[in-house]
C-alpha cells in the first residue's frame, strides 16, 4: 500500500453505530463496511482511552506498554499518581524533564526505520511525543499549565460559593462597570502561590457582552453574554529569567443579578510550550500559523464546567463542536498534503460528549432528578452523523492503493451506580481504618487508613493493590499469603450484588497475570474489577477515599462511562479492504498497518495482520 | 549537608547578578537568596581569627573530618562530583581586573550547570563574586534579595548546612534564630494541588 489512513473516533459505541447503520444512517460508515467490513473491537484490560491506544501503538498488552489505568499509585506513599508520563529531575537545581511512561515500540517507530514518513494527530500517551519520521502532535496527556489534566477558573460575585472538583473559584466584585481580577496560572513550588496574570474586564450591559482588557494577545477580548470567546493568550513570569504562556478562552455565564464568568484551563501555546507537545518541536506552532490557534491540552473539552455546572449543556456542546471543528481542520489540512506514508488523527470528542449526554438516552438515570430529557436526548446520535460526515471528507483521500480504517479504542455505556471499593474492602477485612474511625470520616488518599493492618487498596478506575511486603511502604502481605488475600476478594466479589437495585454489579475479578504479560507487567494492579453495564467505581474511590455505604446513586452529569468488563466495552472497527479474523482486538492494528507497508511486525508485537 | 562553593575572585556584580543569559545561575537565584556584601571581598570565607591565625570555612570543615577539596580546573571538580564522594568542593576562579568579558561568565554558567547535574537535593551552593552573592539550599528560609556583611557568609553557610557554630567567630548568621526548612510529608496544601490536577480528568 502506498497510504494508510487511520481514524480514530474515542469511544465510539458500536450499539449506537449498529442500530444507526441498521435505520440508513452514518452512510460513509455503511460504505467502508461494504467495501471492507465492519466488526466490534477487542479493547483492553481496563477499557481506557490511554491503555487502549497505547495498545494501538504497540501491538502489545498493557504488560507490554506500561499503561493500565489512568492513574497509578506510589507505592512509598499510596498516593496517586497520573500513570501516563512523569516529571524527572536529577536533583533541584536542574530543569525537569517529562518522561513517557508509555513504553514497548510503537509501530510508527518501526515505519519510521524503514523510511516510512508518519503524520500522527492528538495520539494518547505521547507526550512527550515519540521522535518519529514525519510528525506527531501530542494528544491525551498533554497537562494544561497547572500541571493537570485540567483547572478551569470561576469567577462570580457570590460571596456563599462553593468550590467544585477542579476548579478554582474568584470571587470579584463590580465597580463601575468594571471588574478588576486576573488568570490563574502555574503554582510556585517555592512560594505555594499561583502566578497570576491581570485583567480588566469592562461590562456592556445594554449590549450583553464585556471587553477584557489586558497585556495579553489580543489587548481587548470581546466575551458575548452564553457564548465562547477567541484565544487570549496570556503570559505568566514564573521567575527572574522565565516567562511561561498560555492560552485561556472564556464563556461569559451572567451579567446580573450577578456577574458570573467562566475562563478555560489554561492551555500550552504552541509558540513557547512549557514542555515539547509536537515533533519536530516546532510543528505544533507550524500548525497553529495554518489553522489558527487550537486546545492543546489532553482533555480538550471542558467537562468539568458543565459537570459543576458553571455553564450549561448548550455551551457544552457548543465548546465541543469547536473542538471537533478544529480536529477537523487540522486533519483536512495535514490530508490536503498527504502524499504517502501513514496518517492518523484521533477525534476524543465522541467520548467526551457521550460521558455528559448519556444521561438523557435514558429516563431512570438518577441525574436526571426529573429534568425533561428530551431536549439532548439525539445529541450522541447527531454527533455520529458529524464524525460521519468527518470519515467521508477523509476518504475522499483514499485511492484504491490506501488502506482506510476507522476504530474506536472502546464503546460507551450507561453509568448509573457507583460501588465503593475501599468500603467493600474495609467491610470484608481486607482494609483496616485506625481506631475510632468508621467508612465515611476517611477523605481522599486513603488519609486515616490502618496500613499495618491493611492488606488490600483499591485506586484508580477499578484497580485494586496489594499491600505487599516488600513492595508498598508498610506492606504487610508476604509473598506466601498474596495468593490467599487475591482469592478471598475475587470470590467476594464477583457477582456482588447491589441490593437496592437487584442487579449484579460485578461481573468477575480479572487477577493480574491472566490479562497481563510482558516487561511491564509487574507495575499493574493486582487485580482489575470487572463492572456490569450500568455500573463502574464510585466518585470517591479513584483517588483513595473510603465512604459511607456499599453503592451510591451516580447524580453527577458525567452520566455515562465505560470502564466496565471489557468484553461489554468493545470498540468499533471499520476498513476498506476485507478483513477476516475471529474477533479482531487493538493488537491486531498495528501488525496490519506494518504489513501494509511491507514491514514486519516487532518481535513484541502479540496480534497478527487481519488482511489475508 | 554537602557545601558546594564557587569563589570567582574579582566577578563583578553587574555581570554576574545581572546578566539574564547566565540561565544556571539566575535558576539559582530563582530557588535562594542573593545579593550584595560589604567588607572585605576576600574575607568571605573567614569564621574566626585567632591572633595571625585565620580560620576559614574549609579549614573549619577539614577540622571537622569532612572530605574537603579545593579546584581550579573544571575536569577535576567535575570527577569528585561524579563520584559522589565529598563533603565540601570549592571552586576557585579569578577574573581579570576590569571584570573581564561577559563570555567569561557564560562559560563560568556552563560549567555551573555541568556541575548542578551531579548534585543531590541535600546539597547547599554558594557562587561568590566580588562582594555578591547567590546562596541555595532546601533549608535556606531566606529568599531573594539579602545583603549583609562578607564576615556573614559562611557562619550562614554552615548553618544552614547543619553545622554547630563554634564560639567566637566574626560574623553573624543570618538565618540565626530562624526555622529552618524542613522538607516533611505531604502538606494540605500539596495535597489540595494532588487533588486538583488529578480530578480534572473527569473520571474522579
Amino acid at each position: 500500500m502506498k497510504k494508510v489512513i487511520v481514524i480514530g473516533l474515542d469511544g465510539f459505541e458500536p450499539k449506537i453505530a449498529e442500530s444507526m447503520m441498521a435505520r440508513g444512517e452514518l452512510p460513509n460508515l455503511m460504505r467502508l463496511r461494504e467495501q471492507g467490513g465492519y466488526t466490534r473491537l477487542k479493547t483492553t484490560a481496563s477499557a481506557q482511552t490511554p491503555v487502549a491506544w497505547s495498545t494501538f501503538s504497540t501491538g502489545t498488552n498493557p504488560g507490554g506498554h506500561g499503561i493500565f489505568d489512568f492513574l497509578t499509585r506510589d507505592a512509598k506513599t499510596y498516593l496517586p499518581l497520573m500513570a501516563l508520563s512523569r516529571y524527572e529531575q536529577k536533583n533541584a537545581f536542574v530543569l525537569p524533564k517529562v518522561v513517557n511512561m508509555r513504553r514497548g515500540t510503537p509501530f510508527w517507530d518501526l515505519l519510521s526505520a524503514k523510511d516510512v514518513e508518519s503524520t500522527i494527530l492528538r495520539i494518547p500517551c505521547a507526550y512527550p511525543p515519540d521522535k518519529v519520521k514525519g510528525r506527531m502532535l501530542s494528544g491525551v496527556g498533554v497537562p494544561d499549565l497547572r500541571g493537570g489534566f485540567g483547572t478551569p477558573t470561576f469567577y462570580s460575585t457570590r460571596k456563599e460559593l462553593h468550590t467544585e472538583q477542579s476548579e478554582k473559584v474568584v470571587n470579584v466584585s463590580v465597580a463601575n462597570g468594571k471588574v478588576t481580577t486576573y488568570i490563574i496560572g502555574p503554582r510556585d513550588p517555592k512560594t505555594k502561590s499561583d502566578h497570576k496574570f491581570d485583567i480588566q474586564i469592562e461590562i456592556q450591559k445594554s449590549e450583553n457582552k464585556i471587553i477584557i482588557t489586558s497585556q495579553g494577545q489580543p489587548d481587548k477580548l470581546e466575551v458575548s453574554l452564553g457564548k465562547w470567546s477567541k484565544w487570549l493568550k496570556v503570559k505568566f513570569k514564573v521567575g527572574m529569567m522565565q516567562t511561561v504562556s498560555g492560552i485561556v478562552r472564556f464563556n461569559l455565564r451572567q451579567l446580573e443579578p450577578e456577574f458570573e464568568l467562566y475562563a478555560s484551563p489554561v492551555n500550552f501555546e504552541t509558540e513557547e510550550p512549557l514542555f515539547p507537545i509536537s515533533s519536530p518541536q516546532e510543528y505544533a506552532h507550524d500548525l497553529a500559523m495554518k489553522i489558527g490557534r487550537y486546545y492543546t491540552a489532553g482533555m480538550a473539552e471542558d467537562h468539568d464546567g458543565l459537570n459543576n455546572e458553571r455553564f450549561d449543556e448548550a455551551s457544552y456542546l457548543d465548546q465541543c463542536r469547536t473542538v471537533l471543528r478544529e480536529r477537523r481542520k487540522m486533519m483536512e489540512f495535514e490530508l490536503g498534503r498527504f502524499q504517502k506514508g501513514f496518517f492518523f488523527c484521533l477525534f476524543d470528542t465522541p467520548d467526551r460528549l457521550a460521558h455528559m449526554f448519556w444521561r438523557f438516552t435514558e429516563l431512570n438515570h438518577p441525574a436526571n432528578k426529573g429534568e425533561d430529557v428530551s431536549r439532548y436526548a439525539k445529541v450522541i446520535e447527531e454527533h455520529y452523523r458529524e464524525c460521519d460526515e468527518i470519515v467521508g471528507e477523509a476518504m475522499k483521500h483514499a485511492d484504491p492503493d490506501t488502506l482506510f480504517i476507522v476504530l474506536s479504542d472502546h464503546g460507551m455505556n450507561s453509568f448509573q451506580r457507583g460501588l465503593n471499593l475501599n468500603t467493600w474492602l474495609h467491610d470484608n477485612g481486607f482494609l483496616a481504618l485506625k481506631p475510632g474511625f468508621t467508612p465515611g470520616e476517611s477523605g481522599d488518599f486513603f488519609q486515616n487508613v490502618d496500613w499495618d493492618k491493611t492488606k488490600a487498596f483499591s485506586l484508580g478506575l477499578g484497580c485494586i493493590f496489594l499491600n505487599r511486603k516488600g513492595r508498598e511502604a508498610n506492606g504487610i502481605v508476604a509473598d506466601g499469603e498474596a495468593e490467599s488475600v487475591r482469592s478471598g476478594i475475587v470470590a467476594g466479589l464477583t457477582g456482588l450484588v447491589d441490593s437496592d437495585r437487584g442487579a449484579v454489579a460485578v461481573r468477575s475479578v480479572a487477577r493480574s497475570e491472566e490479562v497481563y504479560r510482558g516487561p511491564y507487567a509487574s507495575e499493574a494492579p493486582d487485580l482489575v474489577v470487572n463492572f456490569s453495564e450500568g455500573y463502574r467505581v464510585s466518585w470517591d474511590t479513584p483517588l483513595g477515599g473510603v465512604p459511607h455505604g456499599l453503592f451510591a446513586d451516580n447524580t453527577k452529569k458525567w452520566g455515562g462511562d465505560h470502564v466496565i468488563d471489557p468484553a461489554l466495552a468493545s470498540g468499533v472497527l471499520f476498513m476498506n479492504k476485507k478483513f477476516s479474523a475471529e474477533s479482531p482486538s487493538l493488537m491486531d492494528l498495528a501488525p496490519t498497518i506494518l504489513n501494509a507497508f511491507g514491514v514486519a511486525k516487532g518481535d513484541a508485537m502479540e496480534g497478527s495482520d487481519l488482511i489475508p | 549537608m554537602k557545601i558546594l562553593a564557587f569563589d570567582l575572585q574579582g566577578a563583578k556584580r553587574a555581570m554576574l547578578l545581572a546578566d539574564e543569559r547566565l540561565e544556571n545561575l539566575r535558576r539559582l537565584m530563582d530557588m535562594g537568596c542573593f545579593g550584595e556584601l560589604e567588607g572585605n571581598p576576600r574575607e568571605w570565607n573567614v569564621l574566626a581569627r585567632h591572633e595571625a591565625h585565620i580560620l576559614t570555612l574549609a579549614e573549619f570543615l577539614a577540622q571537622a573530618g569532612k572530605d574537603v577539596a579545593m579546584f581550579d580546573e573544571a575536569s577535576a571538580l567535575q570527577s569528585k562530583l561524579v563520584s559522589g564522594e565529598w563533603d565540601c568542593c570549592q571552586f576557585n576562579a579569578s577574573f581579570p581586573s576590569d571584570g573581564g568579558s561577559a563570555d567569561l561568565y557564560l562559560d563560568f554558567d556552563r560549567g555551573l550547570g555541568d556541575a548542578l547535574q551531579h548534585l543531590s537535593d541535600d546539597t547547599l551552593i554558594l557562587v561568590v563574586g566580588e562582594l555578591c552573592f547567590v546562596l541555595v539550599a532546601s533549608s535556606n528560609p531566606i529568599d531573594g534579595y539579602q545583603d549583609g556583611s562578607s564576615l556573614d557568609l559562611t557562619p550562614t553557610v554552615l548553618e544552614l548546612a547543619g553545622y554547630p557554630l563554634p564560639a567566637n567567630i566574626e560574623g553573624k548568621s543570618w538565618v540565626a534564630g530562624m526555622e529552618l526548612n524542613r522538607s516533611s510529608g505531604l502538606s494540605d496544601d500539596e495535597q489540595a494541588m494532588l487533588r486538583e490536577r488529578l480530578s480534572g480528568l473527569g473520571y474522579i
